[in-house]
């Protein structure tokens, strides 16, 4: 097999393998590029976004500095009965943390109140910009648990992929010889209109 | 012919489109490994530095409203262009300028009449995160509408690319079996994602 064949088949193996990731991404950037027609489209049907599930009183002690967010976050979870689910939580203000759970059919928030020792546990309700949006940013080793890190990992090789097809693909135009002076006008149009908009933007 | 275009098609537009994939890749990289620049740079926000002060000694019309005024103060700057803008308690006036290699913030302290221009600390990460989340449509600015467009090129590009990828790949009679069982163990694997995450 000869280089040519070679990158050729990577180019193509690659990208049959990588597609189900490269479609998503895609598809789900017209969410994130048109968000206000998404958010307009959903508060015409006048649904709460939020539905209240609980509203008590924990007995996991608050943390006491920034390192104790995160274990005080999966403690404040279990109470509620949740586990498995990727989460994060933020310091929203002194008196209010937040908690947020999350998986890709379904997302939960819960809010803790520091001067009443007080949790409220909210349910969100599915939208399918939102299940595309939240497979779009999924990512990152913060993460606990084998599945989410190798979730991460192949986001990792999506990105090479893509390096990966733009230097084959460009080895594949350059081996038409046929096609080099269009490509040029191709590249060169591509390459003066990004800077130029990085430039000025 | 149809399938000859096709060819052509997939590959002018991936040649055009080549700097924004660039991008889109290597912010991706940079985003996915954020706990890197965390243990760099802290998890605080950006910080600013100032890079000058000066006193304002233009007018404002007295019924103008906070878009009206950011934008003369970004005018007379010479900043015009994408911002938010809102008023602080104490009357200032912030306006974020998001400029997408040097971000400003503005403050505009009415009674003193003094402007305080500062820029964003410089950092590989924050600008490859700008990059790829900034949008357009909304700001009223012609350029960034025009970017917004090229985002939405690139989207339909990637479909295109999926979908003429395909295609070419079913035309290639002798990459059949193994394009079946590369599509098919990518297939499972994102199915199975799907239900486990």
């Amino acid at each position: 097999m000869t280089f040519a064949q070679l990158n050729r088949r990577t180019h193509l193996y690659l990208a049959l393998a990588l597609l189900p990731w490269f479609f998503m991404y895609g598809i789900s950037s017209l969410p994130f590029a048109h968000t206000q027609f998404f958010e307009q489209r959903d508060a015409a049907k006048g649904l709460p976004l939020w539905t209240l599930r609980s509203d008590r009183l924990s007995a996991v002690p608050p943390p006491d500095n920034e390192k104790a967010l995160r274990p005080f976050g999966a403690a404040l979870l279990s109470e509620a009965g949740i586990s498995g689910t990727a989460f994060g939580t933020y310091q929203q203000s002194p008196n209010q943390i937040n908690v947020y759970s999350y998986s890709f059919w379904k997302s939960t928030q819960l809010k803790y109140y520091v001067d009443q020792k007080r949790v409220t546990v909210e349910d969100r309700r599915f939208r399918w910009d939102q299940f595309l949006t939240g497979m779009h940013g999924r990512g990152g080793f913060e993460q606990e648990g084998l599945v989410q890190l190798s979730w991460s990992v192949v986001v990792d090789i999506v990105c090479l992929g893509i390096i990966i097809w733009i230097a084959s693909g460009l080895y594949m135009w350059w081996g038409l010889a046929g096609h080099r002076a269009w490509g040029w006008i191709a590249i060169l149009a591509g390459a003066i209109s990004f800077i130029g908009l990085t430039l000025r933007l | 012919m149809f399938s000859r275009l096709v060819r052509r098609s997939h590959m002018y537009l991936a040649l055009f489109l080549t700097p924004w994939m660039l991008m889109y890749a290597v912010s991706t990289l940079a985003m996915n490994h954020r706990a890197v620049f965390v243990e760099r740079y802290g998890s605080g926000p950006v910080p600013f530095h100032t890079e000058r002060e000066l006193v304002y000694d233009g007018s404002f019309p007295p019924d103008a409203d906070l878009k009206t005024i950011s934008r003369q103060i970004l005018t007379s700057l010479d900043l015009d262009g994408s911002h938010g803008v809102t008023r602080r308690k104490d009357g200032a006036i912030v306006i974020n300028r998001n400029d997408l290699i040097t971000p400003r913030r503005i403050t505009f302290t009415p009674d003193s009449r003094m402007l305080l221009v500062e820029r964003m600390e410089r950092r590989s990460n924050a600008f490859l995160e700008r990059f790829h989340r900034r949008r357009g449509y909304a700001t009223g600015y012609r350029l960034d509408t025009s970017w917004a467009v090229t985002v939405d090129v690139v989207i339909v590009g990637m479909m295109f690319w999926a979908i003429s990828g395909l295609w070419m790949w079913w035309e290639m009679k002798v990459t059949r079996a193994l394009g079946a069982l590369a599509l098919l163990g990518g297939i499972s694997l994102y199915a199975l994602y799907l239900v486990m995450l």
